[in-house]
């Protein structure tokens, strides 16, 4: 086998060395009752030849993504990722590397964890950044556990605009908690803060609104932080569309307290929803509750620049159950994409693609609603999704596009389970789409 | 207070005897066995204990310790420079070092508590 | 090394972007005034020198391709080529999570039967492959027993850990509400049944098991403690950490385990990534299927679909279904071993690390005696009387070309102290492992003649030893801070 390189004939001379007789010696601490001894029923094992042959066949069973452009986005984004970013992920001394416990013979991975939180603390505007949760959605998790360690209170109120799947993984991370969660109504699908205003209270936790929402609404966040602030309630803005953070006003500018945030859009394909990257930004006062890993600059023995893991004693390995997660592995080499992704794209070209991303957006919806085939749903200010109802069935609008070579937006009506969304669709436009293309949705949709 | 006129409790905390608010840190053998200390918890003024409570936590790199409270009580004062000169608990634990003052409500545990020599001859056997 | 932030000129470009389309498109009109931010400052760099900054940064690290990896506990194994070029298939890694069920169906299909493969390897019936990492494995674990429980009306609060276990099972324990209570490991390092029999009491939800355990051992009592647990009405919880032991020789199923975590990362041959991403899919037996976290991949005899698992459902762990790119890189490593190949891996990396031990035994005295299964756990505490502890050997390792094992873990008194861990997963030949075996001794007998070698260690390393006490009183957490820190704010 070629993945194992010790012959038959070595393996009985290191037996002997050992000074057993069998290789079942070794392992008789095994009780009987419970030893396997059948063959184990999986196939293979394949020779390369076969092996690729057999992924390619199944990959074949998928559609032709190289061809066809998505129109959906709702937490997972397809931005052009610059091959550099993929070619230095291969590299062996990266993508085999452990954890950078030990930091003498780990300065690459460490360093650019460390100049991945400069990029995102300038972003952001937040003073500490953790650098990977597993995804956006578990970081909003972490999020929510994190408030009610600092509130020492346990109710939470989350936008009814925030993405269904990151409500859901907070719901499955607070269940243990006797948490109650509470949802925020929306108006014209924003977060309404006539109602957060009523719902705040003394057993108030936290307060979480994703901007650009659910529907790519932007919310008046600097408006929602400061009602939960004159409560003294922590504010948790979710971002799932970090390109947005180009053009929007940094959270860290408008007293959010906590930022959950998924980085997919900085560097990673889509890859049917993961690995992707969470990450958490909070003002520095709370690092030591913050979850996870984060790296700080210090210096070597001859007073060289050096980068560690640090701030260690909030982590399982040390603090076990009074840990302040569990998370040990997380997503370090999506980390090293993003970083490399925003050298590459850099101040310019990070703004440039954000302004593709938001005229692509609204060229698309002023082209389609203004056809008379479909009508705006909600009136607010968007990034790069938008929603609007179709006059003709979904079915028929996602088959006119699948044909014409495009992946359909999200059908809300079924997707939420709302009757008053029926017909409507969350589209996403990113620079993947050229005027060209979308000229053609219009063609397939409008015309 | 010198160190041997404080008293000692098994966790390796200090405490004034005899006043009320009385002072309350850690012993030298305790900041030595923590190693360097980064970071250091500490309770609110006003803030109220029972005895055993966790009433600090104090961190080093690889480490974190919780200091209990010796008896009931409440924070009288913190001593909010180690916030930001954590290592003045290594250098000097029983002076500039000190955690919290402690107003005791019920005295009793603190007349359990060991004085300079005993605590000396305990970490003697503890050693052993 | 400059930071790429010191690299940064005016004007340069690393980026290529259509152009702009839309230019008759005003920003004000997308995105009114008071909701655009300033500008950010990031970087101006080409795209060659972007190139070689993390072409510089990579050399700084040391990975499997560099030579021996002997990390106990973490199966540094060979990361085989083909799934790295298999992984980057367009049809796979340009797929929409949204897509239409009709377009992705090879996807499906491959998270579907690496479930099933799992279920056959470990001897469960079901499997989510949702979670990212070993730690969330865990999580969702735990939570599932936790649900059960609820769904049966119990209220059992604790779970039980040993105290040779990974920090990540208390730590996931408490993360789903339960107290942990610890549970003392006997003399050999293994689970103590008097020990057990006291804890596992109706308010205990089970045990979390690392089997074999984090000295390296199986635990000879596995079915005795599997039978207490059950009997009280427990669930017993595999923490697969240690997998690479039993592939074809144990199935965690037949031993009495009820939940499983896995780490692909760590058995199936996908790569560490610097920290991930892994992935840490959990089996159930059959009565726990209801429990796993939404979405679950279903065939109906047609098509594969997602879908929720109903309302006795964790709920989700993620936002969308798994880690597709690690899972597609375990059933590649698996179908390229086959059945026969896997249970050869296993005895190959048990064979490893029980001569490592047996040669390196008498200078540095193993934490426990007997055999070990794929990795051991030696001290370094006849050194001390020398001044020297496990962590200048470890660094001293570092001299000689190796990444050094795993070290202060396991720790817990009064056996596991000063603890050097090392495993040699199968991917390691004898030659690379006897080279290993000579650079060990060799620094036994530099920590007797010259300590201060081992002190001073490491010298050939890209930096030396660093002060991470300055790292923790002062934290420069990114670029800016450490500006303000030179500008004396």
């Amino acid at each position: 086998m070629r993945f194992i390189p010790n012959t038959e004939s070595v393996r009985r001379e290191m037996l002997a060395e050992i000074g057993v007789a069998s290789f079942e010696e070794l392992i008789s601490a095994i009780p009987e009752s419970v030893r396997f001894r059948g063959d184990l029923d999986i196939p293979g094992p394949l020779s390369e030849s076969e092996l690729l042959q057999e992924v390619s066949a199944l990959s074949r069973r998928n559609g032709d993504f190289a061809r066809l452009k998505p129109l959906v986005g709702a937490g997972a984004y397809r931005h052009y990722v610059p091959k550099a970013v993929g070619a230095l992920l291969s590299r062996e001394e990266f993508y085999t590397a452990y954890t950078p416990y030990q930091p003498e013979l780990s300065q690459g991975t460490l360093q650019a964890v460390f100049e991945y939180q400069s990029f995102l603390a300038r972003l952001t505007g937040m003073e500490a950044i953790i650098p990977s949760i597993y995804d956006g959605a578990s970081a909003a998790a972490e999020a929510a556990l994190m408030a009610l360690r600092l509130s020492k209170k346990n109710r939470i109120l989350v936008s009814s605009a925030l993405h269904p799947h990151y409500r859901s993984t907070i719901e499955t991370y607070a269940a243990p908690h006797r948490t109650e969660l509470i949802e925020i109504p929306c108006r014209e699908g924003l977060t309404d803060p006539v109602r957060l205003e009523e719902l705040l209270g003394e057993e108030t936790a936290a307060v979480i609104v994703q901007s650009p929402n659910f529907y790519g609404g932007i919310e008046p966040v600097a408006e929602l932080a400061a009602a939960a602030r004159n409560r003294s309630v922590l504010f948790i803005q979710v971002v799932a569309e970090a390109l947005s953070l180009a053009l929007l006003q940094a959270p860290g500018e408008l007293e959010v307290d906590i930022l959950a945030g998924e980085a997919q859009s900085l560097g990673m394909e889509l890859d049917f929803g993961g690995p992707y990257n969470g990450f958490l930004g909070a003002r520095k006062k709370y690092l030591r509750q913050l979850p996870g890993r984060i790296v700080g600059e210090t210096e070597d023995r001859d007073g060289k620049r050096a980068f560690v893991m640090t701030a260690r004693a909030r982590e399982q390995d040390i603090r076990r159950e009074k840990a302040t997660s569990c998370i040990c592995s997380n997503h370090g080499l999506n980390i090293l994409a993003s970083a490399v992704y925003l050298s590459l794209l850099g101040t310019e070209g990070l703004y440039r693609t954000a302004l593709l991303n938001t005229r692509g957006a609204h060229y698309l919806e002023e082209k389609l609603a203004g056809s008379g085939k479909f009508e705006r749903v909600f009136g607010f200010p968007f990034f790069n999704e938008f929603v609007l109802r179709s006059r003709e069935p979904m079915v028929e609008v996602r088959e006119k596009l699948l044909a014409g070579g495009f992946i359909p937006p999200l059908g809300l009506g079924s997707y939420l389970g709302d009757e008053t969304l029926a017909g409507t669709a969350l589209f996403a436009v990113t620079e993947i789409l050229s005027r060209n293309d979308l000229d053609l949705v219009v063609e397939l949709l409008a015309k | 207070m010198t160190p041997q006129e404080l008293l000692y409790t098994e966790e390796h905390e200090w405490i004034e005897p005899g006043k009320s608010p009385a002072r309350f840190g850690i012993s030298d053998y305790a900041q030595g066995e923590l190693t360097d200390v980064v970071f250091v918890e500490l309770p609110e003024e006003g803030a109220e204990f029972a005895k055993g409570e966790v009433i600090a936590t104090l961190e080093s790199v690889k480490a974190t310790s919780d200091v209990y409270a010796p008896a009931d009580g409440k924070i009288a004062a913190v001593n909010s420079d180690l916030e930001d000169n954590p290592q003045k608990i290594n250098e000097d634990p029983y002076g500039d070092g000190w955690l919290v003052e402690i107003e005791i409500s019920d005295p009793a545990p603190l007349e359990e508590l060991m004085d300079y020599e005993a605590y000396r001859k305990y970490l003697d056997n503890r050693d052993e | 090394m400059k930071l790429i932030f010191e690299k940064s000129v005016p004007g340069r470009e690393g980026y290529s972007l259509p152009a702009d389309q839309f230019e008759e498109i005003p920003l004000e009109s997308c995105i009114p005034k008071e909701f655009q931010g300033k500008k950010r400052e990031l970087v101006e760099v080409s795209e060659v020198e972007v190139v070689r900054h993390f072409t510089r940064l990579s050399k700084l690290n040391y990975g499997i391709e560099d030579g021996l990896y002997p990390l106990g506990s973490c199966t540094m194994k060979y990361n085989p080529k083909v799934s790295e070029h298999l992984a980057v298939l367009d049809r796979f890694v340009l797929a929409h999570p949204f897509a239409p069920a009709d377009l992705v169906q090879g996807s499906l299909k491959l998270i579907h039967d690496l479930g099933v493969m799992l279920g056959r390897i470990t001897g469960m019936d079901a499997y989510t492959l949702a979670p990212a990492a070993g730690a969330h494995g865990e999580l969702t674990g735990v939570l599932i027993i936790r649900k059960y429980f609820e769904d049966q009306g119990e209220r059992r609060i604790k779970m039980l850990v040993p105290d040779s276990a990974h920090g990540t099972n208390p730590a996931s324990s408490a993360m789903a509400g339960y107290r942990v209570v610890e549970l003392k490991s006997n003399q050999e390092g293994t689970v103590d049944l008097e020990e057990l029999e006291k804890a596992m009491d109706s308010q205990a939800a089970g045990l979390m098991l690392t089997n074999p355990n984090t000295v390296g051992k199986f635990d000879p009592r596995i079915d005795r403690i599997a039978a207490i647990v059950h009997e009280r009405g427990g669930l017993l919880y595999y923490d697969g950490a240690n997998l690479n032991a039993t592939l074809g020789l144990l199935r965690p199923g037949d031993t009495g385990f009820d939940v499983v975590h896995l780490n692909l990362h760590k058995t199936f041959g996908t790569p560490h990534g610097g920290g991930g991403p892994g992935a840490g899919p959990v089996g159930v037996k059959e009565f726990l299927r209801p429990y796993l976290p939404s979405p679950v991949v279903v065939f109906d005899g047609e098509k594969y679909r997602l879908r929720d698992p109903g309302e006795k459902s964790i709920g989700m762990m993620r936002a969308f279904v798994a880690n597709f790119s690690v899972l597609l890189k375990a059933y590649a490593w698996i179908l390229s071993l086959g059945p026969e190949g896997l249970r050869e891996a296993s005895e190959a990396a048990v064979v490893n690390a029980n001569y490592l031990l047996v040669k390196l035994r008498d200078h540095f005295r193993p934490a426990y005696g007997g055999y070990c299964a794929h990795e051991c756990v030696l001290t370094g505490r006849d050194y001390k009387q020398h001044g020297i502890k496990t962590l200048d050997i470890a660094k001293r390792l570092m001299d000689y070309g190796y990444y050094p094992p795993t070290i202060y873990f396991p720790h817990f008194k009064p056996y596991a102290e000063e603890t050097l861990m090392v495993e040699a997963p199968e991917s390691e030949g004898k030659e690379v492992i006897d080279d290993f075996i000579a650079a060990m001794i060799q620094i036994a007998g530099e920590a007797e003649s010259e300590p201060g070698l081992l002190l001073e260690a490491p010298r050939s390393t890209p930096i030396r030893r660093t002060d991470d006490v300055l790292a923790a009183r002062r934290p420069v957490l990114h670029y800016d801070d450490e500006l303000k820190l030179k500008a004396g704010e």
